[in-house]
């Protein structure tokens, strides 16, 4: 017979068995249990100061659902003020769901969200452009438009809106799996990037924030589940085979036999990420430009973005539109 | 014991053997228990629960991969 008592408060029905520390939680304690961590590494990291106003990205998915009603706490208590975006990238019969989520999220909450969508921005979807690319020889993935259209978005409804900090649902396994994926691939450059928050280079960028990055993907499923949100837990049609894929189901394989491996992943690269730094700091300075098409900042004179528009307007959909 | 097997829009009446944890289940069905959360009778379990006759076992995906 196993026992079903939560280690915290001997309640007697338990949703977890963390085999990383032996605690065994009731969905009341669990909850808590998460909300406490997460603040914890707000608070610990300097992640929020009084008076920031904090953007969320609101994707519906598990990790943004959660990271907004654990910042909502800090909204509730007048700490920070809290508004959601929700980027549209036009991906049909998977991103309508989402949004529809996002929106009764940030309305159960009382949070201000904004949606924005590639269609109105730049005068197409991710669905089109994927059609137009077909047969061509410089086949591009969907993932390296969508992450560099909503970079851009990102940053500019941040400046937009006045945000001094943008906050994103990274959780304990997305950051392990970067953090061994640039290790194997020699990515020094992406690694020492990797943090709790990244220092913008420039006053265009906002500064990113990672308050979930020390809670495990599993966890993070659950706790809003206990929560009672609707969530959208399907995958993205446009995901694909990944270097990134496979390193997360090694890394969670290993998991099963060494409970704390992705913890001790983490800390340690926080422990020797400051000697790689300075090393390699002494060696790179990064170009810190402005692109002379759209003035956003770039590290060459046009930026990835406005390469981008013009690949696809004048190449792909022949439309000759490239007003971003 | 017979139980009923809900993953998604796919549900169905599987016959197991006797004393069977949810573990032992998600290994029968090929799912990794690592990306998912596991609800009998609408209640969050954990990997150990024994699962019993007429049980209603419903997988739910949160992590993909693997």
């Amino acid at each position: 017979m196993t026992d079903n008592t939560c280690t915290q408060c001997g309640y007697e029905h338990v949703v977890i068995n963390r085999k990383s520390n032996g605690q065994r939680l009731c969905s009341s304690c669990f909850k808590d249990s998460i909300e406490k961590k997460v603040l914890k590494t707000i608070r610990k990291n300097k992640l929020v100061t009084k008076g920031d106003k904090v953007l969320v990205g609101l994707s519906g998915g598990k990790d943004s659902v959660a990271l907004v009603n654990i910042l909502n706490i800090l909204k509730e208590k007048g700490i920070i003020e809290l508004e959601a975006i929700t980027i549209d990238e036009g991906i049909s019969g998977y991103r309508e769901e989402g949004v529809r989520i996002a929106k009764d999220v940030a309305k159960r909450l009382n949070v201000k969200h904004h949606i924005v969508s590639f269609d109105e921005k730049y005068d197409f979807t991710l669905d089109k452009i994927m059609e137009a690319q077909k047969g061509k020889d410089d086949h591009q993935h969907a993932c390296t438009f969508c992450g560099v259209f909503r970079r851009q978005l990102f940053n500019q409804v941040a400046r937009d809106v006045n945000a001094s900090k943008i906050a994103t649902g990274h959780n304990l396994d997305d950051e392990t799996q970067s953090i061994v994926m640039n290790y194997l691939e020699g990515n020094i450059h992406n690694m020492v990037r990797i943090g709790y928050k990244t220092e913008a280079r420039d006053e265009h960028f906002t500064p990113k924030i990672k308050p979930l990055r020390e809670i495990p993907e599993k966890e993070i499923g659950l706790y809003v589940l206990e929560s009672g949100f609707e969530v959208h837990f399907d995958g993205c049609p446009y995901a694909h085979e990944s270097f990134r894929m496979e390193i997360g189901d090694f890394i969670r394989e290993l998991n099963l036999k060494h409970p704390t491996i992705m913890y001790s992943t983490l800390n340690n690269f926080e422990k020797i990420k400051p000697a790689i730094k300075k090393e390699y700091d002494k060696k790179h300075v990064v170009p810190n430009g402005t692109c002379e098409v759209c003035g956003e900042p770039a590290s060459q004179s046009i930026c990835k973005s406005c390469k981008f528009l013009e690949k696809i307007h004048n190449e792909l959909l022949n439309d000759g539109n490239q007003n971003g | 014991m017979s139980i009923t097997l809900i993953n998604k829009k796919d549900v169905k009446e599987i016959e197991y053997e006797e004393n069977l944890t949810v573990e032992d289940i998600l290994k029968k069905e090929d799912i990794p228990i690592e990306t998912v959360v596991v609800k009998i009778n609408d209640q969050t379990v954990t990997e150990d629960e024994k699962v019993n006759d007429n049980d209603k076992m419903e997988i739910i995906k949160v992590i993909y991969g693997g």
